[in-house]
């Protein structure tokens, strides 16, 4: 052994040294870059999760954003239908209505004017009938009698009626 | 016969460029192995003591060897580095830590591979293993390693041819009555009486160094042996079951050849990539070493590594019972995908 050069002072010696280097090593460098690895593998872990999460929250804000998009554009076609609808009804009513009112402007005028010609008639035959009395009066040269007179008045007039 | 020869002849003529530097580099090769100076190759397989701590030349109780300055240098350079790299450690790692996160992960999961069981407990030493030897062994190949030293004081024939028998101090030179060479050569830097010691060795290259971290791997292997198997651990190497009592024999012969096995392979690699150099530089100081060179870096990587993966591996062997090996083999027959026999048509 010694021929080898192997000496126990010098084989403790080692001994001793390379235990100084594994304990410092594992102080220094195992322990920190372990326990570095170790928590960016959580940290990426835990980063893959909030990431699923964030796009689980993504899909479901999308989802939630079409379902109020379709149920707005629903509302939409059904207030759009629902003001076409009272529009026609409104267009009807109105229509309905414009005609009653032609018709009862109509009508009155009608009425109006039959009562301007039945009040010219009137004033007509009064008028005639002043005329024809004065006329025959002046014809026949003759007075008659007050109550022949009415008599004679009123054959005229229903005669003037009949035509 | 000789197409291989006619076909270099035309190569040759084809690239006069490639011949010229061949040509140049081989003639500088030659030349130089005569014109340059060269001392004689020191080789020692024994640490040489630079002065010693406690004791003296008489009774050396505890000298200073020249591995331990690269043994210094590894620890404050490794140690160094570790601090270095982890004093401020950020999420997003950049640099030096980068590079540092990056080994110790490679190796965490190299020796995952090995071992799941034991890895977070073994990884410390496992690991340790790997980056000092590395560290030291390629601190050894550095130039002016094994060539810049002191002279020291030749003790004389008596040790040189008992030490050459047992593979100590070797000189290639003739020794005169007194045991000092008688024909010193004049290209050597010490005096006549007096050698070269390095001041530099790589630890791998010293027996204390490759034993003592040996020893820390053995026991820790045996440990955690014991701890996984409690008393069935003895039983692996020592029992009455038949043929089984024969081969735990052996099995215990072969645990107790682990611990120098694991020394000499360090050190015959490392020593032998040392003298290989020297020696080579010796010869032919030009060109030539530097494919060698190359080789005994691919060596020093690969020894560090192999000690390391022979520990973990070591550790799975040490802690897998031999009722558990049977049943994985019995696992590993049960996960054979079964047959299935069609049955015959029948007619």
């Amino acid at each position: 052994m010694e021929a080898l050069g192997i000496n126990f002072n010098l084989f403790l010696a080692q001994v001793i040294n390379f235990g100084v280097v594994v304990g410092a090593l594992f102080y220094l460098l195992y322990k920190p870059v372990l326990k570095m690895l170790r928590d960016r593998t959580e940290r990426i872990e835990q980063s893959l999760q909030e990431s699923d999460q964030v796009q689980e929250q993504l899909d479901n804000a999308r989802r939630d954003y079409d379902a109020e998009i379709a149920r707005a554009r629903q509302e939409a076609a059904t207030i759009l239908s629902q003001a076409q609808e009272r529009a026609r009804s409104q267009e009807t009513e109105i229509v309905s209505q414009a005609r009653q009112d032609a018709d009862r402007i109509r009508t009155e005028a009608r009425e109006q004017a039959e009562q301007e010609r039945d009040q010219m008639l009137r004033e007509v035959k009064d008028q005639v009938a002043g005329l024809v009395t004065m006329t025959a009066s002046r014809v026949l040269q003759a007075e008659l009698a007050a109550q022949g007179h009415d008599r004679l008045i009123n054959e005229s007039l229903e005669a003037l009626g009949r035509q | 016969m000789f197409s291989w020869l006619s076909r270099l002849r035309n190569y040759l003529l084809a690239h006069p460029r490639t011949t010229i530097l061949v040509t140049v580099v081989a003639a500088v090769t030659i030349v130089s192995t005569y014109c340059i100076p060269t001392g004689e190759p020191h080789v020692e397989v024994k640490a040489e003591p630079l002065f010693y701590i406690i004791g003296s030349a008489e009774n050396p109780f505890f000298p200073f060897v020249n591995s331990f300055t690269i043994m210094l240098i590894a620890d404050v350079l490794v140690i160094g580095l570790a601090f270095w790299a982890t004093r401020n450690m950020q999420m997003v790692p950049r640099g030096l830590q980068n590079i540092v996160e990056m080994t110790i992960e490679a190796l965490y999961n190299l020796f995952s591979t090995i071992n799941r069981t034991y890895v977070a407990r073994a990884f410390p030493l496992a690991a340790t293993l790997f980056l000092y030897v590395l560290a030291c062994n390629l601190l050894g190949l550095i130039p002016g390693v094994g060539s810049i030293g002191v002279c020291h004081e030749y003790h004389g024939s008596e040790s040189v041819e008992g030490e050459a028998a047992a593979g100590g101090i070797f000189f290639m030179r003739a020794e005169g009555e007194e045991g000092a060479p008688a024909d010193p050569n004049p290209y050597d830097t010490c005096p006549p009486g007096e050698i070269l010691v390095p001041l530099f060795r790589t630890p791998s290259a010293d027996l204390n160094f490759t034993f003592g971290i040996a020893t820390i791997a053995w026991v820790y292997i045996e440990y955690l042996g014991f701890k996984s198997l409690g008393r069935g651990y003895l039983r692996k190497f020592f029992n009455t079951n038949g043929i089984m009592s024969v081969v735990g024999i052996f099995e215990f012969i072969g645990e107790l050849v682990k611990l120098p096995a694991f020394a000499f392979r360090l050190f015959g690699n490392i020593f032998a990539g040392e003298v290989v150099l020297v020696v080579l530089a010796f010869l032919i100081p030009l060109f030539l070493p530097m494919p060698l060179y190359v080789f005994e870096l691919f060596v020093a990587f690969i020894q560090a590594f192999i000690f390391a993966v022979l520990t973990m591996a070591f550790i799975t062997v040490a802690t897998t019972g031999h009722e558990e090996e049977h049943a994985e083999e019995h696992d590993d027959h049960a996960t054979y995908p079964q047959r299935e026999i069609e049955p015959e048509p029948q007619h």
